[in-house]
């Protein structure tokens, strides 16, 4: 696999990874997620029926970050490009670049 | 709870608070307890009036640049038909500027608001920090002239449109500006000093940091008070609506008439005169505070 196709992969599994969790957080209740999630607390927390909903936004909002990358990088002029390098001013290269 | 009167003036404050360099969330922490009112940062029915003053102010800001938002979103759009940002394309540009700046300080603002509402809440912390916010300021101006780099500084000014030259910024830059709003959320600190302060530094002039500065403002303050509109329309806000509703009001106007005279203002002039303010207030009353007024 080149290396140029390499992150794009990974920022669309990354994307759908984020916002899947982001959808953990959303319906589920602090106490009901997964141990090592941020948030998570115990039954016995005052706390534990609240829904992490900003936790969630986070997630989901890094995700579509993700998929922007993605998408960019493998359009026109992602793809015409070689190299990984800070996309500055006015090169009309994506944010990804 | 809050009256009618406390809320006007809160709402007159917080429009003119937010987008001058200043700090809205140090002058709302210090004018309660200088005025001796009983209102604390973290009363629910003190959130809950906030959300109605910023979401007044986010709206001005919305409506004052009406005309560049609607390029901006259309140039995303456009972009994202394309599937490149295109160097001729300033709106698109901007845009994703935009977008790329405001993501690291919405997750800080997401995670961090809280605890760092909680810790920062007293009036003398807020005054300390806003003396300190006056010392980033001045330190800003004297960094940007130290520090600017004179052929990209002169090429950026060569550049006739205004989006045209914050286009020029790259992504690393739009994303340190954005995220120094961050510092914003520590009561004292001015979110857009913060960004205004980052601009000059990355070689903006003055007018292009503050309008930079007004356009990254609008969404995050907007979305911070969508997200919270649930506590003003719930319990939370019962008996606090009506105050809200005034201070709204009042936050709109001084808002609008705010922006307008800092567009103008940072025309000509730079941030010094704020840092002198936050330096000289922050400094009397923190020493006011210490001495137990």
């Amino acid at each position: 696999m080149s290396g140029s196709r390499t992150l794009p992969l990974l920022a669309i599994f990354g994307g759908v990874v984020l916002i899947l969790i982001g959808i953990v957080y959303f319906i589920e209740p602090a106490h009901s997620l997964p141990s090592f999630f941020p948030g998570h607390v115990g039954t016995g927390d005052a706390a534990y029926a609240h829904h992490h909903v900003k936790h969630g936004i986070a997630a989901v909002v890094v995700g579509l970050g993700a998929f922007a990358y993605a998408w960019f990088s493998t359009g026109p002029a992602g793809s015409a490009a070689g190299t990984d390098t800070d996309a500055g001013a006015g090169t009309g290269h994506s944010p990804a670049r | 709870m809050i009256s009618y009167l406390q809320g006007a003036i809160l709402g007159l404050l917080q429009g003119i608070a937010e987008p001058f360099p200043i700090s809205s969330l140090g002058h709302g922490v210090i004018l309660p307890r200088v005025a001796g009112w009983d209102i604390h940062q973290n009363d629910k029915f003190f959130l809950s009036f906030l959300v109605a003053t910023h979401l007044a102010t986010a709206l001005v800001l919305l409506g004052f640049f009406w005309n560049d938002w609607k390029r901006i979103v259309g140039g995303i759009l456009r972009s994202l038909k394309q599937r490149e940002i295109r160097a001729d394309d300033p709106d698109a540009q901007l845009g994703w500027r935009l977008v790329v700046g405001t993501i690291p300080v919405g997750i800080i603002g997401l995670l961090a608001e809280k605890p760092l509402r909680h810790v920062f809440a007293s009036a003398p912390s807020a005054a300390a920090f806003l003396f300190l916010n006056g010392v980033m300021l001045f330190a800003a101006e004297r960094l940007r002239r130290r520090a600017a780099d004179a052929r990209a500084l002169a090429a950026m000014e060569a550049t006739a449109d205004a989006d045209a030259r914050l286009s020029k910024l790259t992504w690393r830059q739009s994303a340190a500006i954005g995220t120094a709003q961050a510092i914003g959320l520590i009561p004292g600190f001015s979110r857009s000093g913060a960004t205004m302060s980052a601009g000059l530094v990355a070689g903006l002039d003055n007018e292009d940091a503050a309008r930079f500065s007004f356009l990254l403002a609008t969404p995050i303050i907007g979305a911070a008070a969508l997200l919270k509109i649930p506590d003003l329309l719930g319990p939370d806000g019962d008996g606090v609506r009506g105050p809200a509703l005034l201070g709204a009001v009042c936050a709109a106007v001084t808002t609008f008439f705010a922006v307008k005279f800092l567009l103008r203002f940072f025309e000509t002039n730079r941030l010094t005169p704020f840092a002198y303010y936050c330096m000289a207030a922050g400094a009397a009353l923190t020493v006011a505070f210490a001495a137990g007024a």
